[in-house]
């Protein structure tokens, strides 16, 4: 409660001055400096002599018009911003006050520009008083840049761990190919963009044989090898998908001539068809393959789509197998 | 704070002894995983239970284990930032004590999900200290011992570090000015 009493005055020599404020600037009425704080004379460095003017060490950025001493105290209440004359980039802050007795007396403190006047200066913790929070700017700034770094790095991993679950989500395991999830997103983006394609929908003949006399391990080096020489034939903007045991659809993309899609398909019927060595035994199998082509619907739709193939294949099974069947829809 | 423990002995492990042991550490646990990601949470324990897994596998006491952890976040070349952010509490030995009381406090401004157990720290005589951490985490008393040591020789001070009971570890600084410290500027050059 004396706290506002003018008769509690202190004195104070330059020492203590400097102890308590590092960067104050003790002038004349006329605003000649009379003394430095040894941290702002660190930063005008040759700049800092007796009796050199206010306006010789600084520029105003604010308030602005104001070039003295005497305008930047008239103008700004106690509160404005400077920066040195000479080449050292750190923005000051401050505030000041005519002493009794008629002297000025400005304390200043680094802004925003703290930690590059520190690096510049090579300013210690001695330089500021034990009050500032400078060593708190600097200690945050190290921790959010090492806080940041872990987050990106941890963004990254995360990204990749998606894409790896996206890819094993759309890929079935036994053959690798890409699996019914895959099949309906692909054709669903193709629909709408009304690309030209062809669907090849491919089921195995023999292929419970195989499973029922030469046993499950030989039914998936069937599957397996099915697997291969579909991504053999394949273009990689094309899509080989298994969506049930044995049975797989092919997407062709930007393909609507029906001699080509019968050729592509007679040419996977022939590859499957040939006998397959298996642990010393020989697997046979052959394929039926239903087609369908998006260019054969005024709007092509997926499901649409599917059930043309399905259609068309259940006719290569009808025709004894082996073989493939393009069917064009009428009216869907 | 498991995942910050984690993800130090992890870097630890691997750095000290190779890739392999430290798969042959996470294959011998439950954990399922071979990163532990310090921005994740863990169950609290978790940090504890790899750490003895860890123990048995390299054949070193826990304790010893910790230790090396504490030691390893200053020392490493790779991890400077610990160093760093520590070496912010002051400017000598013993100001860097007395900073732990606001470490918790510092690391909340960077990190405010971070439980970072509270310190306190009592000077029990001249150059005598008595540092008390308490928290779920076992290891992390030995964490601070390493830790500390470290500083002592980042600083250039001779200490005296005896892990006590009830998460207590007493200080002893013999000479504050027995070698000379690594040098620190506050600002990093730039780039």
């Amino acid at each position: 409660m004396h706290a506002g009493r003018p008769d509690h005055r202190i004195d104070l020599d330059s020492v203590a001055l400097a102890h308590f404020m590092p960067m104050h600037l003790l002038m004349d009425g006329e605003g000649r400096a009379l003394s430095y704080g040894p941290t702002l004379a660190r930063v005008l460095g040759g700049d800092a002599m007796p009796g050199a003017r206010f306006e010789e060490l600084f520029d105003v950025r604010a308030p602005g018009g104001a070039v003295t001493v005497g305008d930047v105290l008239a103008r700004a209440g106690n509160r404005f911003r400077l920066v040195p004359r000479n080449r050292v980039k750190a923005g000051l802050r401050g505030l000041g006050r005519r002493l009794p007795g008629g002297r000025i007396l400005l304390n200043l403190s680094f802004g925003i520009d703290l930690i590059s006047a520190v690096r510049d200066l090579a300013l210690t913790d001695a330089d500021f008083a034990a009050t500032d929070l400078a060593m708190e700017l600097l200690y945050l700034a190290e921790a959010n840049a090492a806080v940041t770094r872990e987050l990106r790095g941890l963004n990254l991993r995360l990204e990749g761990a998606r894409v790896a679950a996206e890819e094993e989500a759309m890929t079935d395991p036994l053959t690798g190919l890409r699996n019914r999830r895959a099949v309906d997103l692909v054709l669903e983006r193709l629909c709408a963009a009304r690309a030209g394609f062809g669907l090849l929908h491919l089921d195995l003949d023999y292929f419970k044989a195989v499973n029922d006399t030469l046993g499950h391990a030989a039914g998936d080096f069937v599957l397996e090898t099915v697997g291969r020489i579909l991504r053999e034939q394949l273009r990689s903007e094309d899509c080989a998908a298994r969506i049930g045991g044995d049975e797989f659809v092919v997407i062709v993309a930007g393909r609507s001539d029906p001699k080509t899609l019968q050729a592509i398909a007679d040419r996977i019927i022939a590859r499957i068809s040939q006998p397959m060595p298996f642990d010393g035994q020989i697997a046979r199998v052959s394929a039926s393959i239903g087609i369908a082509r998006s260019s054969d619907m005024m709007v092509p739709d997926p499901t649409q789509l599917l059930a043309i193939a399905d259609r068309a294949l259940y006719a290569a099974k009808h025709a004894g197998r082996g073989r493939a069947v393009l069917l064009v829809s009428r009216g869907e | 704070m498991d995942a910050l423990l984690l993800r130090s002995l992890q870097s630890y492990v691997i750095d000290t002894f190779g890739l392999e042991s430290w798969k042959r550490i996470c294959n011998a646990t439950d954990a399922k995983v071979e990163t532990f990601e310090p921005m994740l949470r863990y169950d609290p324990g978790t940090a504890d239970r790899i750490a003895q897994v860890a123990a048995d596998v390299l054949g070193r006491s826990v304790d010893a284990v910790w230790e090396d952890v504490g030691t390893y976040l200053v020392t490493n070349p790779e991890r400077e930032g610990v160093r760093r952010l520590l070496r912010f509490g002051g400017t000598c030995y013993a100001d860097f004590l007395h900073s732990l009381e606001e470490l918790p406090g510092r690391a909340r401004l960077a990190m405010p999900h971070l439980d970072l157990p509270e310190v306190t720290l009592d000077e029990t005589g001249p150059d005598r200290f008595e540092l008390r951490c308490q928290s779920h985490l076992a290891g992390l008393q030995r964490v601070l011992v390493g830790l500390l040591t470290a500083m002592a020789d980042d600083y250039g001070a001779l200490c005296l570090i005896a892990p006590g009971t009830d998460a207590r570890t007493s200080i002893t600084v013999l000479d504050s000015r027995h070698a000379r410290g690594r040098r620190f500027d506050l600002a990093l050059p730039e780039g």
